[in-house]
């Protein structure tokens, strides 16, 4: 009866059902084989209120709907060109940086590779990098900078281990610091490859203009407060997160639609739809997936996983291998909110209980997730690539595939050497 | 009258819109205005914070209500490119009764949650009633309830629907 239930659900989820009614299923079921009311649901549902965290994520969302809608990106681009470019191989510097910066804000890996892309893709080319170089790395940088705050599967991270009552809590400002060195130290290997794959023919250098940083910087004087006054209010202790995203997204509205006005007031309305049917969508799935989560805790699932798991594998390395491997699979298969939001209230009592420290795992969770976008055949950004460039999803995997595997290097260090995310915790 | 009725579901569903985009906008004025009394002059709305926690919900299924109009939800949907159009059909058909019925079954327990609440008759904050704050849910799935139950219906019966689904 269950096993042909669960074959049901598979079947539906193979076939595009919505995730939503998937996991509201399993709880539906699952509280009815254990004779409890059903009327939890519902109220597991409502516990989305007990959080005051989660009101940064539509507000962080809108704001990177807004920027997106705006120049930003022309802007972000134009001053990291001049600040960097004196470097050599600027232009990667500046693909790498802008488009992490890009990410954290919007949340979203593929309007960076549509974005930033788009200006950085044929700049790179002109500028003496072979197409299959450049495809690549704005194919790979468009996943960088879900480590760094404030992008939206970090809270979504927290917000969940929050919710979970463990003996371990976590806050939002440790997770946020906990991704700043796993970010750097995949961006310096990939910068490292380009140097290495120029290194006959070195790329020429832009002499630094103090004209033109000047005038980039005038230019984009009213967006650079946007990290202070988000990284600043929440270290500073002046505002709570939730706060912080809620001056941004203020803020945001001034300058992109009264002072740029490359927004309309006109045209607002339709961002705020856009950008809360996409929101929707996700807390639909988080709240369901917090319904699900009861019904496992009441089934003692996760207990019973850590057994089970234990009775085979008994050292952290063997289990942290495996973990990788489990989720860049799921990061090929699932979107990054869902898989965190179904996954880490089974994955993060197993983890604590293998001795990973909790803000560890989310960050080992996302720098897979981030790869799963790259990874060959369903990564979701090769094919945006593929559809944005004009280019055969082959191309794209050719001239991803190194880069892809460097950062696989990364995500071993960053999995295998807690120091690189806990450097600046103490706890 | 037909076309009457679809100018009224076109209202419609410009109102919710319209909800949708006015909800977001009090949630952001109130929660700036928070900030500000409580930065400038060390006070603040008694009942702000739960509002705010509040309306997260609120937004959240006024958004999962617009994404639910054309299928516009998160799926994985590896399978449905390998079938051929007539066995696409009779499978969308199932999946979106499917997702209809678990948002009634929901929406019904729900119901039951509002009347629970009722009958304890809790404040919520400022005069608002925990009841009216729980009635999102049950409102909610039994609007996308009734449009995937519409998607399915019209798709059995041959009409054209507008289910791509557009993530981004």
């Amino acid at each position: 009866m269950l096993f042909s239930i669960i074959l049901i659900l598979l079947l539906f989820a193979w076939f595009g059902a919505p995730l939503f009614t998937l996991i509201l299923s399993v709880a539906i079921v699952g509280f009815t084989f254990q004779e409890i009311d059903l009327t939890v649901i519902p109220i597991e549902l409502y516990r989305l209120t007990n959080t005051p965290l989660l009101l940064a994520l539509p507000l962080f969302t809108f704001t990177g709907y807004l920027m997106g809608a705006s120049n930003t990106s022309h802007r972000l681009v134009r001053l990291s060109s001049a600040l960097l470019g004196w470097l050599p191989s600027n232009l990667v510097l500046v693909t790498l940086f802008a488009s992490a910066l890009f990410t954290a804000f919007t949340g979203a890996t593929g309007v960076t590779i549509v974005a930033l892309g788009a200006l950085l893709y044929p700049a790179l080319k002109e500028s003496g990098y072979t197409e299959k170089f450049s495809l690549g790395l704005i194919t790979t940088s468009g996943s960088l900078g879900l480590l760094l705050p404030p992008s939206l599967p970090l809270i979504l991270y927290v917000v969940i281990v929050q919710q979970m009552d463990l003996d371990q809590t976590i806050s939002i400002e440790q997770v946020f610091l906990a991704g700043i060195l796993p970010t750097l130290l995949m961006i310096m290997t990939l910068f490292a490859w380009s140097l290495w794959q120029t290194r006959h023919k070195p790329i020429k250098r832009e002499s630094f203009s103090t004209h033109e940083f000047l005038s980039a910087l005038r230019e984009s004087i009213w967006e650079i407060p946007l990290p202070f006054i988000v990284l600043g209010g929440i270290f500073s202790g002046v505002f709570a997160v939730s706060e912080a995203a809620a001056v941004t997204a203020l803020y945001i509205i001034i300058v992109e639609v009264f002072i740029y006005k490359e927004v309309t007031l006109k045209q607002l309305p339709k961002i705020i739809e856009e950008s809360m049917t996409m929101i929707g969508a996700i807390l639909l799935i988080l709240a369901s997936a917090l319904a699900m989560t009861n019904y496992f805790i009441d089934a003692e699932i996760p207990f019973l996983l850590f057994e089970w798991i234990q009775s085979h594998i008994s050292s952290q390395v063997t289990f942290l291998l495996l973990l990788n491997l489990f989720l860049l699979l799921l990061g090929a298969l699932l979107d990054i909110f869902s898989a965190i939001v179904i996954m880490s209230p089974l994955i993060v009592p197993i983890a604590i209980n293998f001795g990973v420290h909790p803000v560890h795992l989310g960050i080992i969770f996302l720098a897979n997730m981030q790869l799963g976008y790259l990874t060959p055949p369903v990564g979701m950004n090769l094919f945006i690539a593929s559809y944005r460039f004009n280019k055969s999803i082959f191309d794209v995997y050719r001239s991803t595939i190194v880069m892809m595997l460097l950062l696989l290097g990364c995500v071993l260090l960053i999995t295998y050497i807690p120091a690189i995310s806990l450097f600046f915790i103490d706890s | 009258m037909i076309i009457q009725l679809q100018q009224f579901y076109k209202k419609l569903l410009q109102l919710e819109t319209f909800l949708l985009v006015a909800a977001f906008l009090i949630v952001l004025i109130i929660a700036v205005t928070q900030i500000l009394l409580r930065n400038l002059f060390d006070t603040g709305i008694v009942w702000a914070d739960t509002f705010l926690r509040i309306s997260v919900l609120w937004l959240g299924m006024m958004g999962a209500l617009v994404a639910s109009r054309n299928n516009n939800h998160i799926a994985m949907n590896l399978g449905q490119k390998y079938l051929s159009d007539k066995n696409l059909i009779i499978v969308k058909v199932i999946i979106y009764f499917f997702t209809s019925l678990v948002c009634f079954i929901i929406s019904w327990y729900g119901l039951n949650l509002v009347q629970m609440e009722y009958e304890e008759a809790g404040i919520a904050f400022a005069n608002i009633p925990v009841w009216s704050t729980v009635s999102i849910i049950p409102i909610a799935f039994l609007i996308i309830a009734l449009r995937y139950l519409s998607l399915s219906v019209l798709l059995l019966s041959g009409q054209p629907v507008n289910d791509n689904p557009v993530m981004k």
